[in-house]
């Protein structure tokens, strides 16, 4: 490592960056392409509708990189997206209207998540379990709620959220400052630390469970909202959309870097990952792949993804 | 700023000349709308190129679906219909299929072929489809919205509603059986399922022992069948709501050592071979793949701006003891795990379109 030229913040950054340059570069690479062969995405309209695509893996893949920086993981995050469109879409077209749907879901996921965190910070039991055994009841409820796909989500706010307007893109830009802000508190700090070192953390004065019952917290809450999207952009509620969204926040937060092991990652890593994994969809379509090639050229854009900077920080340590 | 004022005086013009032309051109569209199909507004012009916004590629059902498509679109190509067909697949995730047919839209191809992954959450960027003139053919799974040129099915209401009859005539209206449903949460898999309970209410004397939910798999189903196959020593009949469930349920009976029970199911090869090699009294339908096809030369001809009505109902073939050896004549023609569809050609399906 250089020695630290300027303040000791650029420098930590710099550090927490370097394995991530490669993910950039072929974000980069995947926009430009994207942008080239559909210019029509950089119209209002066409900038809305793409980042409207990407924000549900964007709020998932950084609810499962806040617990996985944390320690831990979650295998309900795709129910738990479930459960927050179909409560959205049978709230918010009755007597609770939208503001009481929105509060109902917040309340759902803040709850649910605060629950599963405190069975694995009490009962120290490991959260890929919990968390499997919750995917099960979560889904469950989301079926009792609304056994097949229906409900509604009042048109109005369906067009303000997934609109002509990038709402949803200003919506990840608060979510993001919001995400900073935490950071910059004891509790968001000791999210880290707990991840990294929890004995070490606790030691220096960590409140090691409340913190994890904070983190499973919050991503509950973020899960849920991608759930209470899904259902504004769709107009409705379906109780099984969210399946996929569980290994896709896994793989989205793992491109962006972040370890299993906690402590290790950045979010915005985990959020370049989610675009990855969103431009790619859109770049395949474009250039005209079949669906067999396109299986094969989304692993491929993965393993490179993960490899090459791997590789580059191989050669500097070399 | 001189520009600008021309361009708004040539906007005020071209609005008047065009005003004119609306009210002129008035009753022609009035007639027009009513002879062409929703959706269709007549700017696209042949040869057409066409989205086929698949949910799940990788079945054998969908496997053998796009292959009637692929077909269909390279014999409309000769005939200059058809320039293109572009594939999508969106691996389950009905998120991904909104994205993919957005793309779709952006790309402006002239239809979109789709079996919806979702049957809420497509409504709006399938009316979006619909609103800029493309034609939208929904086949199989279907969306809610009506903001499509033409959805085309079979009833899965009726397919439920003859299994389950055809179980109380075989049994004459007694005895204990099983039912077996696709994943719960999916449209066909409970609609199949509501179609047989008015049956079933009908006639008390039949009774359902337990219901078994897996997905449209031999292996889980056969594992589901096995487990029940321990609990319960009586078993009269199976009523299965789904082809490859069928499978299962006559393997689970065959390692097991039990003798089959009457068995109900769809067209899936493996099902109707075991059907005839163990002796069952059987009786299936299907879910025909060549409403792949169909969807397509349906879009062509909405795009020529011929009537496509906006339900096609498919009847449901039926096979039974009776007409089950002329399927299994010609299963060497299919996949060994797929399904053996009944033939089609064009005169049926202008039949289907007409009616």
């Amino acid at each position: 490592m250089s020695v630290a030229r300027g303040s000791l913040y650029r420098t930590v950054q710099r550090t927490r960056n370097r394995g991530l340059t490669g993910l950039y570069l072929l974000v980069a690479a995947l926009l430009v392409a994207y942008v080239s062969l559909f210019p029509g995405v950089l119209s209002l309209a066409g900038f809305s509708r793409f980042t409207q695509n990407w924000f549900p893996l964007a709020l998932v893949t950084m609810a499962q990189a806040l617990l996985m920086l944390n320690g831990g993981i979650s295998l309900s995050i795709g129910p738990l997206v479930s459960l927050g469109a179909v409560i959205a879409a049978t709230t918010m077209s009755g007597p609770l209207g939208v503001p009481g749907g929105i509060v109902l879901v917040a309340v759902t996921g803040l709850g649910v998540g605060a629950v599963f965190g405190t069975i694995v910070a009490l009962f120290r039991l490991p959260a890929i379990i919990v968390t499997l055994a919750g995917s099960f009841i979560v889904g469950g409820v989301a079926l009792l709620v609304l056994p097949k796909p229906g409900g509604m989500v009042p048109a109005w706010f369906s067009d303000a959220l997934a609109g002509q307007y990038p709402t949803a893109f200003l919506l990840l830009l608060l979510v993001i400052v919001g995400w900073k802000v935490f950071m910059a508190t004891p509790t968001g700090l000791g999210l880290y630390a707990a991840g990294d070192n929890p004995l070490g953390a606790f030691r220096s004065g960590v409140r090691v469970e409340r913190v994890r019952i904070v983190a499973f917290a919050l991503s509950g809450l973020l899960t849920v909202l991608a759930g209470l999207f899904v259902a504004a952009q769709t107009g409705s509620g379906d109780p099984v959309i969210g399946a996929p969204m569980t290994l896709n926040s896994i793989a989205g937060a793992v491109l962006g870097g972040v370890g299993f092991l906690g402590g290790r990652g950045t979010m915005r890593g985990a959020l370049a990952g989610s675009l990855l994994l969103a431009a790619m969809i859109n770049v395949m379509f474009f250039l005209g792949f079949p669906p067999v090639a396109q299986y094969v050229a989304q692993g491929l854009i993965i393993v490179a993804a993960v490899a090459v900077p791997e590789l580059l920080s191989r050669r500097q340590r070399a | 700023m001189k520009a600008h004022s021309t361009k708004l005086r040539s906007i005020a013009r071209w609005l008047a000349g065009t005003a004119c032309l609306a009210a002129l051109a008035m009753p022609l569209t009035a007639i027009d709308a009513a002879a062409a199909a929703n959706c269709i507004k007549g700017e696209r012009k042949a040869p057409y190129t066409i989205g086929w916004a698949n949910i799940y590629s990788v079945p054998t059902w969908m496997k053998q679906t796009e292959g009637t498509i692929t077909a269909q679109v390279e014999a409309l190509k000769k005939e200059g219909r058809v320039k293109d067909l572009m594939v999508t697949d969106a691996q389950g995730n009905a998120q991904t299929q909104i994205q993919q047919i957005q793309s779709m839209i952006d790309a402006n191809v002239d239809a979109i072929i789709v079996i919806a992954g979702s049957s809420s959450a497509l409504d709006r960027v399938v009316s979006d489809a619909c609103d800029k003139g493309i034609a939208v053919i929904n086949f199989d799974s279907l969306v809610n919205t009506d903001k499509v040129t033409s959805k085309i099915n079979t009833d899965s209401n009726e397919w439920g509603s003859k299994a389950a009859q055809w179980m109380v005539d075989q049994l004459g209206g007694k005895g204990k059986i099983i039912i077996m449903n696709g994943p719960a949460g999916v449209s066909v898999s409970d609609d199949r399922r509501k179609g047989a309970q008015p049956v079933l209410d009908a006639n008390k004397g039949l009774e359902v022992i337990t219901e078994t939910n897996t997905e449209y798999n031999v292996a889980p189903a056969q594992e589901a069948m096995t487990s029940l196959l321990f609990a319960n020593p009586e078993i009269d009949g199976v009523l299965s709501l789904g082809g490859a469930l069928s499978a299962g349920a006559l393997l689970a009976f065959d390692r097991q050592g039990r003798d089959p029970v009457p068995t109900t199911g769809e067209n899936a090869r493996q099902f109707l071979e075991l059907w005839k090699e163990k002796g069952i009294k059987g009786w299936a339908t299907m879910q025909p793949n060549w409403l792949g096809a169909l969807s397509v030369y349906a879009a062509v001809q909405a795009l020529d701006g011929k009537p496509v009505p906006a339900r096609v109902k498919v009847p449901l073939p039926v096979i039974d003891d009776a007409s089950i050896d002329s399927y299994l004549a010609r299963a060497d023609k299919f996949p060994a795990d797929g399904y053996i569809y009944s033939d089609y050609d064009q005169a049926l399906f202008d039949k289907l379109l007409t009616e």
